[in-house]
């Protein structure tokens, strides 16, 4: 389930969490996990506003909110509307969410139990089926393409995205929508045994597209999308997606993967990236994420590329990023975390840096971007029933002007 | 390209295997009772088509769906010949309510369940070492749409052999809240009758085995998957949309290279309820024209109930029946069509000996106006 280098880019980035507001923002708030009082939760009528979402769960609104902004960074919906601006039957819709519709199934059987199924309110029918997220984000913006509800477990965001791009390689759309959501509220908390105040309440959506149509319709992209893998354990998944130990620029782990599985200490050599690679936990940023995981930190790993491809010379992240750091890692040093270095790698830096990776073009070398620019994006771990992983990386460079490209194999259904 | 199914399991309320199931809707047998697991008075509804196998009446327990989808994935693999291990095969799963019901359970009666077996993966990593698996909570077209994706698999080489199931339980908050929604509450499921009431939930969950299919090594494969269409109405969050069935039913037969003169059966998706049945039918009609009268129609529900995400696939199996044996389960409860179904050819009341069925088309429609049809071959030529 891979595919080839370029054929499928990220045209869009949308994100409805506390605090964060651009991938650039979300990355930095990863590097640098923010003190002091939490954020006021997302305002999602700020964004959507309030008319004919009453009766929509919160899980809804916020992939609602995080499709939108995603669908017009894409420039696929004009600033100052909500229609799509290609035909609505070219673009699907993946969504992602674990704990969503949770809190309709186990209130509405808890107020069965206490009184009776007629005093229940008839608006709450759609909620209790857990497509509800993609269905809606679909009728409000017209898109007829297939339309996929992803709930996976831990990897289930980053199967999203994987999903996404299968549908665009067999021709079933030109491009589709990602939104990985999750909410908090008594019902999960207590079904997840925990606060919370631990739990992320947000969104974060990814358009991708084919390259080809991505370059039809002019629209710039921010990532093109590596192999995905699903393996057994984390070290597996790794070295499938970079063989022979190569490091990525910077590797998004699973979920509070410093904190090891079930409080155990760290064990040195079970982890599969070298030490020196910056490493990110989105989770301890905008809390833990679950099916939403996956899609927000393809979303932080875009932030990563745009600073990386503002940087100098062939490293992604010159005197900052590749070198070995005292105090980095997965270790519990203070003050560190899994972010090492708060502050030193966020920011712009000076020069131009993704030359001449890609002059070669397609059906050249079949890896030509190095290991080094590339984000490794991982979810679940060893406890979980699979790991996932994907890679980004930056996008070709569209100069000289890319070749043209065989047919698709499948037919692509646009009436 | 075409992908054979070399392997088929099935679990409902009228039965345990694929032999069993389709045996029992050619008898005409139902599956309906009173209601088994939850508390009768709370509800107008008092009907479903469960499997009865919860330890005491009015009793339940966590787990069930996953149970059977397990039974149906391993009667499938075993009979395409994969045996236990499914480590390197990737499983496509389509439900509508994954384990709801379980979590119902834990959080109303603290009942003990791992949130993390909301979704099958967990269960089938330990039964079958499955690692690729992938849970589609695409409401009650779930199961075809995980086919779409398993054949698009296979058609672009990624894979060669995919596993593809569905499964479903009722859930105490869907029960209730279509009960809800019900002016009159249904006493049994009677899809495209005039007097129908509306849907009845049921149990169940069905598993295929699709291969790619190579050149010459057809070897006892249950038939052919010729090519399956998935599409949103994006239109109503629960109603149908007669134009976007209309749209998905003509894609698949695009894809598959058939017209609606070459259709010989439909395997209905037939819930019962006023709206689907009404546009499945305007949209059926539209489609095929004036070759509406050609094909033999049914719907199962009128015997399994509604088993939601599994339920497009369960359709599939007993298509590919069909097409082996050229007998098609009866249509229960048509008395009388309603008038968007006039000229359909349903078989009603009893089994039809058919003798050249060929080629078969199947409908899954679901909450949110996903629709997914699959058009599938009588395997050998």
């Amino acid at each position: 389930m891979t595919h080839g280098p370029g054929e499928v880019v990220v045209t869009g980035v949308g994100l409805a969490v506390p605090g964060a507001g651009t991938p650039e923002a979300l990355l930095r708030r990863t590097a640098c996990p923010v003190t002091g009082p939490d954020p006021e939760p997302f305002d999602t009528a700020a964004r959507i506003g309030r008319r004919g979402h009453r009766y929509k769960d919160r899980a809804t609104r916020l992939a609602l909110c995080a499709a939108l902004d995603a669908l017009r960074s894409a420039d696929l919906i004009p600033a100052d509307g909500e229609e799509v601006t290609v035909p609505g039957d070219t673009i699907g819709v993946v969504a992602s969410s674990n704990l969503g519709n949770l809190d309709t199934a186990c209130l509405t059987a808890a107020a069965i139990a206490e009184r009776s199924a007629v005093d229940l309110s008839p608006m709450s029918l759609p909620n209790a089926s857990s497509n509800v997220i993609a269905s809606w984000v679909a009728i409000r913006h017209g898109l007829r393409g297939p339309n996929l509800m992803l709930c996976n477990g831990a990897t289930s965001g980053l199967d999203a995205v994987h999903w996404a791009a299968a549908l665009v390689t067999a021709g079933r759309v030109r491009r589709a929508v990602v939104i990985g959501v999750e909410t908090r509220n008594a019902v999960v908390a207590d079904l997840l045994g925990r606060s919370a105040g631990e739990l992320l309440d947000g969104a974060a959506a990814l358009v991708v597209e084919g390259a080809r149509w991505a370059e039809a319709r002019g629209a710039r992209a921010v990532a093109a999308l590596g192999p995905y893998e699903r393996r057994a354990g984390l070290t597996g998944c790794v070295e499938a997606l970079l063989p022979d130990g190569a490091a990525p620029g910077v590797w998004f782990t699973p979920e509070r993967y410093a904190e090891g599985p079930a409080g155990a200490v760290p064990v040195p050599q079970a982890v599969p990236v070298p030490q020196a690679v910056p490493r990110y936990d989105v989770s301890g940023a905008v809390g833990r994420a679950s099916g939403a995981l996956g899609v927000l930190q393809c979303a932080a790993a875009v932030g990563w590329l745009a600073r990386a491809g503002a940087g100098t010379g062939a490293g992604p992240e010159p005197g900052a990023g590749v070198g070995p750091e005292p105090g980095a890692g997965v270790g519990p040093e203070p003050g560190a975390g899994v972010g090492p270095e708060p502050g030193a790698r966020v920011g712009p830096e000076p020069g131009a840096g993704l030359g001449t990776a890609f002059a070669a073009g397609p059906g050249a070398a079949p890896d030509p971007v190095p290991a080094s620019r590339q984000a490794l994006i991982t979810c679940g771990d060893d406890s979980a029933d699979a790991v996932a992983g994907l890679l980004l990386r930056p996008t070709p460079d569209r100069c000289p002007p890319h070749p043209a490209r065989a047919a698709l194999i499948s037919m692509e259904c646009s009436r | 390209m075409s992908q054979l199914v070399t392997g088929a399991g099935a679990v409902a309320s009228v039965g345990e295997g694929v032999d069993e199931v389709f045996r029992a809707l050619c008898a005409g047998t139902s599956g309906l009772g009173e209601l088994r697991g939850f508390d009768r008075e709370r509800y107008r509804t008092r009907h479903a088509y469960e499997i009865d196998d919860r330890p005491a009446p009015g009793t339940d327990v966590p787990g069930r769906a996953t149970d059977w989808l397990l039974r149906a994935v391993g009667e499938a693999a075993a009979q395409a010949g994969l045996g236990e291990d499914l480590s390197e095969v990737p499983v496509l799963i389509g439900t509508g309510l994954r384990e709801l019901r379980s979590a119902e359970l834990a959080w109303r009666d603290g009942t003990p369940f791992d949130i993390g077996r909301l979704h099958f993966g967990t269960a089938l990593r330990t039964r079958f070492g499955a690692v690729r698996t992938h849970t589609f909570s695409g409401a009650c077209s779930a199961s075809l749409y995980a086919l779409a994706l398993a054949a698009d698999l296979l058609t672009t080489g990624a894979e060669d052999t995919v596993v593809v199931a569905g499964v479903d339980t009722l859930t105490e908050s869907m029960y209730g809240l279509l009960d809800r929604v019900n002016s009159e509450p249904p006493d049994r499921v009677r899809p495209f009758d005039r007097d129908r009431r509306g849907v009845l939930m049921g149990d169940g969950a069905a598993a295929v085995v699709l291969r790619r299919e190579e050149p010459g090594a057809e070897t006892r494969a249950l038939g052919r998957v010729r090519a399956v269409s998935m599409n949103c109405d994006a239109n109503h969050v629960t109603a149908p949309d007669p134009q976007g069935i209309a749209r998905a039913v003509h894609e698949a037969q695009w894809r598959a290279g058939v017209k609606p003169g070459d259709i010989d059966l439909v395997l209905l998706h037939g819930t019962g309820t006023q709206l689907n049945d009404a546009a499945e039918a305007a949209a059926i009609a539209e489609v095929f024209g004036r070759e509406v009268s050609g094909p033999l129609m049914t719907a199962i529900k009128c015997m399994t109930g509604h088993t939601s995400g599994g339920s497009g696939l369960l359709s599939l199996i007993v298509a590919l029946e069909s097409l082996a044996s050229g007998r098609v389960p009866p249509t229960l409860g048509l008395a009388e069509p309603l008038p968007e179904a006039e000229a359909f050819r349903f078989v009603r009341e009893e089994a039809r000996e058919s003798g050249d069925l060929r080629v078969a088309q199947i409908d899954a429609f679901g909450f949110g106006g996903v629709n997914a049809v699959a058009i599938v071959e009588r395997a050998g030529r």
